[in-house]
């Protein structure tokens, strides 16, 4: 289980103070898919990074399982990111190196218990076949699904997902939230993805906090609509919603 | 003119050994100018980088300290650095003129600032959504510069080494000063000095090929290494 207690975070520039987040109280179970959705600016992303610690809160406590983040010794902080996968809007990997070997990076840190083998997260994630590529050969789609790849591959208790899918089209988009969704099924850790993009969430999660200002207004549970997604050809949706009136 | 040219080649070959010798005095200052910036340049401008604001090893005070320290000799004009420091090179070599390995002394001086600046300017380059990733990995700060900043950075590494290579290339030329030798040297002493004007000129087009040989070795590197 995540918690903000009281949660307050305010960035300091040279003259003015900005308060991105003020007195936020949440409560993520273990084990959900969890939404955080608002428009830029709202302080969505701060969230994120309060919970692998990224960011310190400047008032309130996150906690996981009880254990408050912020106030981590250096060793035992690096034991909870080792729980902790995260996937970015921007992919994060390193284009100097394979696909393979971006997936590899976490487990050359850090020694894990039970982590999965390249090859088995490669296949998971549907990039078998791409594994000596270098990301610069790759679409936004399959970067993104590298980036899940490499979040996958320590069995992480808890996966971030910042943005995951708002550098990519709606089909690609749909793609990596299928990803995911199997990737909850399978692994059944706990999710928090940010996001603006409604759809995903609807898809995604069983809850979703919506945030605006730096605040939560409300937190709600999801309705998942019966009709499955409607998966169709970039052309056709195109000329769908353009030539209707 | 086909007698001039025979005359020509006739002087080069009289004066080939000194030539050659004078090359591989530039090769000595040029080999502990290069060595220095490898061991010292590179753990210098990641040291800069590193304590530089808004990153999480951030320290003002190591940051200002090294940064003026870099400015201090980065803005000294190098005829002076070079007689500034002759006491020092003195105590600790035992001479300070006469062969090209104290003429080093300098040279290794101007080559850890320059190439510390060319190391921080190449990470400072890399996005800092790489940086908050291996921080959200957990990474060492150690991890964090061998696994993450000399693997992106590495072609812009190799750009900027080139470039103070061939910076090192024209500083020693003025190593003639203190009885270091080398090719600018042989051009100044024996073609200006003694107005063997084709020997001098014979000098600088060697010099420029020594440079060309650089740029085009870094280039080459740099882009086979770089994958972006």
């Amino acid at each position: 289980m995540i918690e903000f207690d009281h949660i307050t975070k305010t960035f300091k520039e040279k003259d003015r103070s900005f308060t991105a987040l003020s007195d936020i109280t949440l409560s993520i179970h273990e084990g959900e898919a969890f939404g955080v959705i608002g428009e830029s600016g709202a302080g969505k992303s701060t969230l994120l990074r309060l919970i692998n610690a990224l960011e310190k809160p400047t008032k309130g406590s996150v906690t996981i399982e009880g254990v408050a983040v912020a106030h981590l010794s250096k060793a035992d902080l690096r034991d909870m990111q080792k729980r902790i996968g995260m996937i970015f809007q921007q992919f994060n990997l390193l284009n100097n190196k394979t696909v393979a070997e971006n997936v590899h990076l976490p487990l050359e840190l850090h020694d894990y218990p039970d982590p999965l083998t390249t090859e088995e997260v490669l296949q998971f994630v549907g990039l078998e076949d791409k594994k000596n590529s270098y990301p610069s050969q790759l679409s936004g789609g399959q970067k993104q699904r590298v980036g899940i790849a490499r979040a996958l591959i320590t069995r992480p208790d808890i996966l971030l997902c910042d943005e995951p899918t708002s550098a990519l089209d709606q089909n690609t988009t749909e793609e990596i939230v299928e990803v995911l969704k199997k990737a909850h099924k399978e692994f059944k850790m706990t999710i928090v993805v940010v996001t603006h993009e409604l759809p995903v969430i609807k898809e995604l999660c069983q809850r979703a906090a919506i945030m605006d200002q730096g605040e939560v207004r409300e937190v709600i549970g999801v309705k998942r609509s019966d009709e499955r997604g409607n998966v169709k050809p970039y052309h056709e949706r195109a000329i769908e919603v353009l030539s209707n009136g | 003119m086909a007698e001039s040219i025979s005359l020509y080649i006739e002087r080069v070959l009289e004066y080939l050994p000194r030539m050659l010798e004078s090359l591989g005095e530039t090769g000595i200052m040029l080999f502990f100018a290069m060595l220095a910036a490898i061991l010292m340049g590179i753990p210098v401008g990641t040291l800069l980088y590193l304590t530089s604001s808004g990153q999480a090893t951030e320290n003002r005070l190591l940051n200002r300290i090294i940064n003026a320290l870099v400015n201090i000799i980065r803005s000294f004009p190098f005829l002076l650095l070079v007689v500034a420091m002759q006491p020092f090179i003195r105590q600790v070599y035992g001479r300070a003129t006469g062969d090209p390995i104290a003429a080093s002394f300098p040279m290794v001086v101007i080559a850890i600032a320059l190439y510390a600046r060319f190391v921080e300017q190449s990470l400072k380059e890399i996005p800092k959504g790489i940086i908050e990733t291996a921080q959200s990995m957990g990474a060492t700060t150690w991890q964090l510069v061998w696994k993450f900043l000399y693997v992106e950075a590495r072609s812009s590494l190799v750009i900027g080494f080139t470039t103070a290579v061939i910076s090192f290339v024209s500083y020693s030329t003025i190593m003639g000063v203190v009885g270091g030798g080398g090719i600018g040297d042989f051009a100044i002493r024996y073609g200006y000095q003694r107005y063997e004007t084709d020997i001098m000129y014979t000098a600088i087009v060697l010099i420029i090929i020594l440079v060309e040989i650089f740029q085009w070795l870094g280039l080459k590197l740099a882009k086979k290494l770089d994958k972006r």
